[in-house]
């Protein structure tokens, strides 16, 4: 009779607890018409010419939409990353920001 | 960040990153978080290609992102931390966790309780204690979740303290394990110093960065099994790897004759004391090796170590532009014989990364072609950078296009390991992922009882 030499093993989970707690989205806006948009960039990818497709084209259905410009902000990825994402609250804040468009992850 | 502090927000993505996004958001706790989609790839369509797809597809699902709330996303339950996930024979183990993505698809070590807790004599931390919390699935580092991987990976007990040190290691922010999924497919090289080497039996000598010997390889595994099921780095989902490697075996370097020439080790160059144990990390996307680096001076040496640097680290200088803030770090492994050579005609290792620095160059227009018209940075050049003192004057010297610029900032950007075989003439330059994997050392705390629990290892 063959004998089972596959053993008998209680394995353990090897992950370990997620730390992040689920959160709510910002509340969204009613129309773009009138508001200022930021844009972000991580200046790859051409972003400078998405963004500039999207001005445009956005203008066009919402003549009052204004515009922040990815370059008032500085790269969203790379050496100076950290310090830009903390400034990003309050930098949005005091431009009167009231959403963002933030690119490119290719 | 943006919608935590208030601002709706759409991200755009091109068509091959929606999964990742996807998986990601479950990360930062918004599952929900909207994305706007680039149809296909950027890098690839015409001026009219990209108006289009921009016009048809990505405008709308802007408007909507910012105007109407995405329907909330239920996220699946999960084991607890020291949950039995599975019971039955190696097969069935092993099938589970390759179902569950919890295996590299090698076989594991089944993580039981007796050998996880084998692992855990190893070391006087809590297994509850946490190094850090890890991207992009933010889970907690923990003692214990090592030990299970330890196990899994096929390491013995006794490594326990390299693999405490190096998570340690993995959480520094300055490394920066949330981009080891880059497109790149970077992967991390583990370099070793100090007696623990001879002591566990690393390989140091020939064929040093070959799976073949248990410490260097089952480390190396380690290492991505880590990355898989703490920091949450799934082919298909978050790592975005376009091609990728298996993973790197750890590289120990030769003590014996670094101590011979009176060339400081790695460790020393990290910061750390001359008897400590450590470890090193770094991420590099490539590289490759020198065959027959002839010579009997370091004049003769060292020009085909230079333009090989160069020639490997080729687009990543977009870590050398503002970019990357000057976070390249190009390493060569060189060998015993060749060391022994150098340091015969009294040149010490900051000898050699000043030689390099120095002869380690391009002309500046390939520099710029490599940035501007191959990889698409379309917004910048060298003499922004230096205009705007965001890089080292070096690099714009003049406005001729010939004149040669370095790759890196400075001459202790470079690293230089000795390893390999002893006896033979050849090097091997690995291509550095910059700030995506920045090199960070790591002193090994060994237990007290470190000889005892040694001397009794079966």
């Amino acid at each position: 009779m063959a004998q089972n030499n596959d053993g008998y093993y209680e394995a353990y989970w090897p992950r370990a607890p997620r730390q992040q707690l689920m959160r709510e989205l910002a509340p969204r806006l009613d129309s773009l018409e009138g508001k200022t948009v930021a844009q972000l960039w991580d200046q790859l990818f051409k972003g400078d010419v998405v963004f500039e497709l999207l001005e445009e084209g956005l203008k066009a259905r919402y003549p009052g939409i204004k515009f922040v410009s990815w370059r008032d902000f500085g790269s969203t990825h790379g050496g100076e990353e950290r310090e830009v994402l903390a400034a990003l609250p309050q930098r949005l804040k005091s431009l009167g920001v009231d959403a963002v468009i933030s690119g490119m992850a290719c | 960040m943006c919608e935590a502090a208030g601002f709706p927000t759409s991200s755009l993505t091109c068509e091959g990153f929606v999964r990742q996004a996807a998986v990601t958001s479950v990360g930062i706790g918004m599952p929900n978080i909207p994305i706007a989609t680039v149809p296909g790839h950027i890098g690839t369509k015409t001026a009219q290609e990209l108006r289009d797809g921009i016009f048809e597809v990505t405008m709308d699902e802007v408007v909507t992102n910012l105007t109407v709330m995405p329907e909330a996303k239920a996220v699946a339950s999960e084991p607890r931390a020291r949950d039995i996930v599975v019971r039955g024979g190696l097969k069935a183990v092993n099938r589970y966790f390759v179902e569950h993505e919890y295996s590299d698809g090698l076989p594991i070590v089944p993580p039981t309780r007796e050998d996880i807790e084998a692992f855990l004599r190893y070391t006087p931390r809590s297994p509850d204690e946490s190094l850090g919390t890890l991207l992009p699935d933010k889970r907690a580092a923990t003692i214990w979740s090592i030990a299970v991987n330890g196990v899994m990976a096929g390491c013995r007990p006794e490594y326990m303290p390299i693999l405490v040190a190096m998570i340690e290691a993995m959480c520094d922010p300055v490394y920066g394990v949330e981009h080891s999924g880059n497109t790149p497919g970077a992967d991390t090289l583990i370099i070793l110093n100090g007696p623990i080497i001879k002591t566990l039996g690393f390989n140091y000598t020939q064929g040093v960065l070959r799976d073949g010997f248990l410490p260097n390889t089952s480390i190396g595994r380690f290492w991505r099994l880590y990355l898989r099921n703490v920091a949450g780095f799934l082919l298909h989902k978050t790592d975005k790897a376009t091609y990728g490697n298996t993973w790197r075996v750890v590289l120990a370097e030769n003590e014996d004759v670094l101590q011979k020439i009176g060339w400081e080790p790695n460790r020393v160059e990290m910061g750390y004391a001359a008897g400590d144990n450590t470890v090193t990390i770094a991420r590099y996307t490539g590289g490759g090796s020198l065959s027959s680096v002839s010579g009997s001076t370091p004049e003769e040496m060292l020009p085909y170590l230079a333009d090989s640097l160069q020639r490997f680290n080729n687009w990543q200088v977009t870590f050398t532009t503002s970019h990357g803030n000057g976070t390249l770090r190009p390493l060569a492994v060189i060998s015993p014989i060749i060391a022994e050579t150098l340091a015969k005609a009294g040149w010490s290792k900051a000898d050699v990364k000043r030689y390099l620095f120095e002869h380690a160059r391009r002309p500046a227009y390939e520099f710029e072609r490599q940035l501007r018209d191959w990889n698409i940075r379309g917004v910048w050049d060298l003499e922004d950078d230096v205009t705007h003192a965001r890089i080292p004057k070096v690099f714009f010297e003049s406005d001729d296009p010939n004149r040669m610029v370095p790759i890196v900032w400075k001459a202790e950007d470079y690293m230089i390991a000795v390893s390999g075989d002893p006896l033979r003439n050849n090097a091997y330059v690995f291509a550095h992922n910059g700030f995506l994997g920045y090199p960070v050392g790591r002193k090994i705390d060994l237990p007290k009882d470190w000889d005892a629990l040694l001397a009794q290892a079966v």
